[in-house]
């Protein structure tokens, strides 16, 4: 599980849905959930998760998309599998890894060094604890 | 209101224990009684029905069933109780099984209406089936009128199907008697149907007590779908892992990352969690 930590930023609620903001040195994160622990407000701490599969990339994106995290990453490695991909990405203090198809890794040419947007849906990112 | 102040030294499973419980129910309130076997919920339900004693109060609407000075027996406590194992009697019929308890006929026909045993009402209880049989411990129960209804398991000895009539029964006659009804059950699908409120006891003492939503969603984190399994095996295929993991009676697989795979051990127990977002359902 990828890893980012985060501080939350707002929290919007309706009936048991939750849609919360958060910013990781300064980039604005947005995760889609339903009832949030108690313990979670505004100004927690927190570590966020997301599945390597669910980590997409966009290089050269100039298109509008409904995708609410759009992190500028560095690409560290890229592992070429005889199906999938899977490359290491630095965002600020952390490693991503994204696992993709070959055909996908290859279309978009990727080598260390790229820079490179990692693409979360809202509804991908998940908390996995709060920090003290 | 019921108030229960209740402590007791008990000989559990896991050597002595002491069984100390602070309780406010609210009238008409369903609570399910839950925690690991030798946890006290069995000696709990049976002090408060006077089957056994133990140090402590009980105070039921205002009424003092036991105190340091006093002590209501059995009989004298508005009380209905549900066992696992039915305990009708064996040489009455259906209706007789009722009207033993009291003569009220209007009442126990009633009563086998509601449940749909008034074909049944001559019968014998060794010719009917298990959830046959609780039924009529049910309605049993309830002869009296009785201010709390005390169930221990009363569906764990039946077939699915069964429960599930069962339980529509139950929450039926709670609602039409007006009953307080303290249910111990292991069952979290049942708990949730039934109760509005539940109870965890470990060791004698009360570790949880909210909604069954509360206590019993399994979560990690703000992943709302959190199973506990076995890794069984981790297999490597092109750069990804998949992780073959026993919950219950399923094998199910999830894929690994390469950090997850080094740090989980075959025959370890772990957690699957994910987004409720996730999974989806099927037939």
């Amino acid at each position: 599980m990828n890893k980012i930590d985060a501080k939350v930023e707002a929290i919007e609620s309706l009936e048991n849905i939750t849609v919360v903001s958060f910013s990781s040195f300064g980039q604005a994160l947005k995760m889609m959930s339903l009832e949030l622990d108690k313990n979670i407000k505004i100004g927690s701490k927190v570590t966020l998760g997301v599945k390597a599969s669910s980590i997409s990339i966009a290089k050269n994106l100039s298109t509008e998309l409904s995708i609410s995290n759009q992190l500028q990453t560095t690409v560290i490695s890229v592992n070429n599998g005889i199906l999938l991909t899977s490359i290491k990405l630095r965002f600020e203090d952390f490693i991503l890894e994204s696992i993709i198809t070959l055909e996908s890794s290859k279309r978009l040419s990727l080598h260390e060094g790229d820079t490179v947007i990692a693409l979360i849906k809202s509804s991908d990112l998940s908390i996995l604890e709060v920090l003290k | 209101m019921i108030e229960l102040s209740l402590q007791k030294k008990l000989q559990g499973s896991h050597g002595a224990m002491h069984l100390d419980v602070n309780l406010e129910i609210k009238e008409h309130d369903f609570v399910a009684l839950s925690g690991k076997s030798g946890s006290g919920k069995t000696t709990l339900l049976r002090i408060i029905a006077g089957l056994e004693e133990a140090q402590g109060e009980i105070i039921v609407s205002e009424k003092i069933w036991q105190n340091s000075k006093n002590y209501l027996p059995t009989q004298k406590r508005e009380i209905g109780f549900v066992f696992q194992d039915y305990a009708l009697f064996a040489n009455m019929s259906v209706l007789q099984n009722l009207l033993f308890v009291s003569e009220d006929k209007k009442l126990a026909s009633h009563l086998l209406e509601l449940t749909e045993l008034t074909e049944l009402q001559n019968r014998l209880p060794h010719t009917l089936s298990g959830g046959q049989k609780q039924r009529v411990a049910l309605c049993r129960s309830l002869m009296r009128r009785p201010k709390i209804l005390l169930m221990d398991e009363p569906l764990s000895a039946l077939d699915m199907e069964m429960r599930n009539k069962l339980q529509d029964d139950i929450l039926k006659l709670h609602k039409e008697f007006g009953t307080t009804t303290i249910m111990v059950s292991h069952d979290p699908s049942e708990i949730y149907r039934l109760a509005n409120r539940v109870v965890m006891l470990s060791h004698g003492k009360i570790m949880q007590d909210g909604t069954p939503k509360e206590v019993l969603l399994q979560t990690k984190g703000s992943q709302k779908f959190s199973l506990k399994g076995e890794l069984l095996d981790i297999l490597k295929a092109d750069v990804i892992y998949i992780g073959i993991i026993a919950i219950g009676q399923n094998i199910v697989e999830v894929v690994m990352d390469e950090a997850e795979a080094k740090t989980f051990k075959i025959g370890q127990s772990v957690h699957v969690n994910t987004k409720a977002f996730a999974p989806s359902l099927s037939h």
